[in-house]
């Protein structure tokens, strides 16, 4: 039943994407409101098919990294929503909604049986620690696409380039306003989610902090996001920040791909 | 009999010049105008419409020529104009062409500005002078209801009025796309030249917070933040004030740069990397070019400022196009329920209206069980005494419908459509 839901939400993903970038082109705005049906429908579909496959597996079917994807798209698209309310944000919506096709399309392509995790994992700092870590990713996701919205709206200014996608743009202000407010939450959430890692890895694996490639990463990507708030303050906005968001973003995604699929390490296959 | 006609006749800014204009306006006396209007034979409904560009009569009548020379002496009659004068200036709009007219100025495209709000307000105002006069009926009535319908359609559906265009109002558009709202912003005019304070005034109208003035004649400087409600610094202090200003507008008369590049760096550090918004209206450029290359810091000139204002005057352009074409289409439909008033169609479909239920209640009551085992002599008598009862009832109607003249009839026509529930035909 989940990989059906999935599947759902992958159709109306893509159909979203289209829908999306055929308004940024046009400027219909009946286009935006179906664009923003399609995204709700398939924003549902994604939490459909979660909930099913809690409801077989647990919530710890979630620990793997193929299915926290789905749970990081379906996340990502929810605080778009929130957000799309706003005017211009069709750009936005329109890197958004691709990137949550590609997340469940790894989730769906790579869609294991819920294999079992070993005993010793399932304590209450498995969700505590899976939780917060994935909903900073999502956070970080929306902050990803706000930059590289940022830059090209910086791009239409600075060049005076008058081009339709120009009008479709939120302003700068807007735009990196809200990239901190979600880097500051997505760093919050982060910086839970690693801690609560390092007590999880305390109770299964008997060390705090063991070199573990997830780890080193993780620590990598906490520094960085961390510098980019305290940069803030002496002047790191705007141009630089989502630069640097973009940067933070990039670094997740390798660390990610290359843990869960060229060394897996401890947190990929089966935890042991 | 002739065909009954809108009209809309009068002055307007397409062809009479404002001397002309000003003789025609009728600006308090409009009520007393408007019942001039009532008690003049040739003309059934009217409404004044008085703006500074325009003096225009709105009217229905079933004899326009005649009701045209009523309306030229009417507008004529204050003395102040000749009627050769006023001929010579005058704008017709018969029939389809009046309505189209209504639609148009209540869509500001007929405004000095395309997209001009203003006009509908006006347009609101000259509705309600007809109705406290009574000099507004069915026509008129619906005729104003659909121009605001139009006006609001073509508000949403095109993008008319929401694109500046002047260079001016370009620059302040353009702060739009680097800064959420103003409200909370500062501005930094440099110099006195006309252009930066068309700027300032439009900043402010945003509602920009504060507006800094400075100039190299501190009086200047001071008079001009005096009427602006700004705030006067001398000019030898810009650099320090200049970390303020979010957005710098630079209208001076100086042969060379008044901005370098370093002094807007230097700002930009001091106020931690903020976005800035700069634009030179000054021939020659007041801001260095290179100012454009800094991190955060948006440099337009006036070249780069009409760039935008011409796109956007273009698609304005573009957007008027869509305007003219819903403006078309209800001016279709609006045609088509006038013509409905006719007597004739509106008899036409109450008949069969009325026919239409006779066969359906016969159909009902002869498929009953009562009446099933009627032969065919008991129906044919059933069916022509039904005939009689309709035609009774419906005889005294149409015969007043028919013998009314057509200044009432057209009434007559509209309330039984009314009451009947016949569908308009604007709405088929």
């Amino acid at each position: 039943m989940s990989s059906f839901f999935l599947a759902t939400a992958l159709a109306l993903y893509l159909l979203t994407t289209a829908t999306f970038v055929a308004h940024v082109i046009t400027g219909h705005d009946s286009l935006r409101r179906s664009a923003l049906a399609l995204l709700a429908g398939g924003f549902a579909m994604n939490a459909t098919a979660i909930a099913a496959r809690v409801a077989v597996f647990g919530y710890e079917a979630f620990a793997p990294f193929e299915e926290g994807l789905s749970f990081i798209a379906c996340l990502t698209v929810g605080l778009y929503l929130l957000i799309a309310r706003r005017t211009n944000f069709t750009v936005v919506g329109a890197l958004i909604s691709p990137i949550a096709f590609l997340f469940c399309l790894s989730a769906y392509a790579f869609e294991s049986g819920g294999a079992p995790l070993p005993g010793r994992v399932q304590t209450i700092w498995l969700p505590a620690h899976v939780a917060p870590a994935l909903a900073g990713y999502a956070i970080f996701t929306v902050a990803f696409c706000l930059s590289i919205t940022y830059l090209l709206q910086e791009r239409q200014l600075k060049a005076k380039r008058r081009s339709d996608l120009f009008r479709r743009l939120p302003s700068l202000e807007t735009l990196d306003t809200l990239n901190y407010r979600f880097v500051t939450w997505g760093f919050a959430l982060f910086t839970v989610g690693l801690l609560t890692g390092s007590f999880l890895a305390r109770e299964t694996w008997g060390e705090l902090w063991s070199w573990e490639p997830v780890q080193v990463w993780s620590v990598i990507t906490w520094l960085l996001y961390g510098g980019l708030l305290q940069a803030r303050s002496v002047g790191w906005r705007g141009h630089r920040a989502a630069t640097l968001t973009i940067v933070g973003f990039a670094i997740l995604v390798a660390s990610f791909l290359s843990v869960n699929l060229v060394f897996p390490g401890k947190h990929g296959g089966n935890f042991g | 009999m002739m065909e009954r006609e809108i009209l809309a006749l009068g002055v307007n800014h397409r062809r009479a010049p404002v001397e002309v204009r000003e003789r025609v306006a009728m600006n308090d006396d409009v009520e007393e105008a408007l019942r001039r209007l009532v008690l003049m034979p040739r003309i059934e409904e009217s409404a004044i419409i008085s703006t500074c560009n325009r003096v225009e009569v709105l009217a229905t009548s079933t004899d326009v020529d005649g009701a045209i020379e009523d309306l030229v002496d009417f507008l004529a009659s204050n003395e102040r104009i000749t009627r050769e004068e006023l001929t010579a200036h005058l704008s017709v709009f018969r029939g389809r062409e009046a309505v189209r007219h209504v639609f148009r100025l209540a869509s500001s495209l007929d405004s000095m500005v395309v997209g001009e709000p203003q006009i509908l307000g006006q347009l609101k105002d000259a509705y309600t002078n007809a109705v406290v006069a009574g000099s507004a009926s069915t026509i008129l009535h619906r005729c104003f209801h659909k121009s605001f319908n139009v006006a609001k359609r073509v508000r949403s559906e095109t993008g008319i009025a929401s694109k500046a265009v002047s260079v001016s109002s370009a620059a302040v558009e353009l702060t739009g796309k680097i800064f959420d709202h103003l409200e909370d912003k500062t501005a930094m005019l440099i110099g006195a030249g006309n252009m930066g304070e068309l700027a300032a005034r439009h900043l402010l109208a945003r509602g920009i917070h504060t507006l800094i003035v400075t100039n190299r004649t501190h009086e200047r400087a001071v008079e001009l933040a005096a009427e602006l409600r700004g705030e006067a610094v001398p000019f030898a202090e810009l650099q320090s004030h200049l970390p303020r200003a979010d957005v710098v507008i630079g209208s001076t008369a100086a042969e060379d740069y008044v901005l370098t590049a370093p002094m807007v760096q230097t700002a930009l550090q001091r106020r931690k990397y903020r976005s800035m918004f700069l634009a030179d209206m000054s021939v020659p450029r007041n801001f260095d070019p290179a100012i454009n290359e800094i991190e955060n810091v948006y440099l337009y000139d006036v070249d780069d400022l009409s760039t935008v204002a011409e796109i956007n005057r273009d698609d304005r352009a573009r957007e008027a196009g869509k305007a003219e074409a819903i403006v078309d289409e209800e001016v279709d439909s609006f045609c088509r329920w006038m013509d409905g008033l006719d007597a004739v169609p509106t008899i036409v479909a109450l008949r069969n209206k009325a026919e239409a239920v006779r066969q359906a209640e016969l159909a009902k009551s002869l498929s009953a069980s009562a009446l099933r085992n009627l032969g065919a002599a008991e129906r044919e008598a059933l069916d022509a005494m039904t005939s009689a009862i309709v035609n009774k009832l419906l005889h005294t109607p149409i015969t007043q419908l028919k013998q009314q003249g057509r200044r009432e009839a057209v009434y007559f026509v509209a309330a039984l459509r009314q009451l009947f529930e016949i569908e308009e035909p604007d709405e088929r």
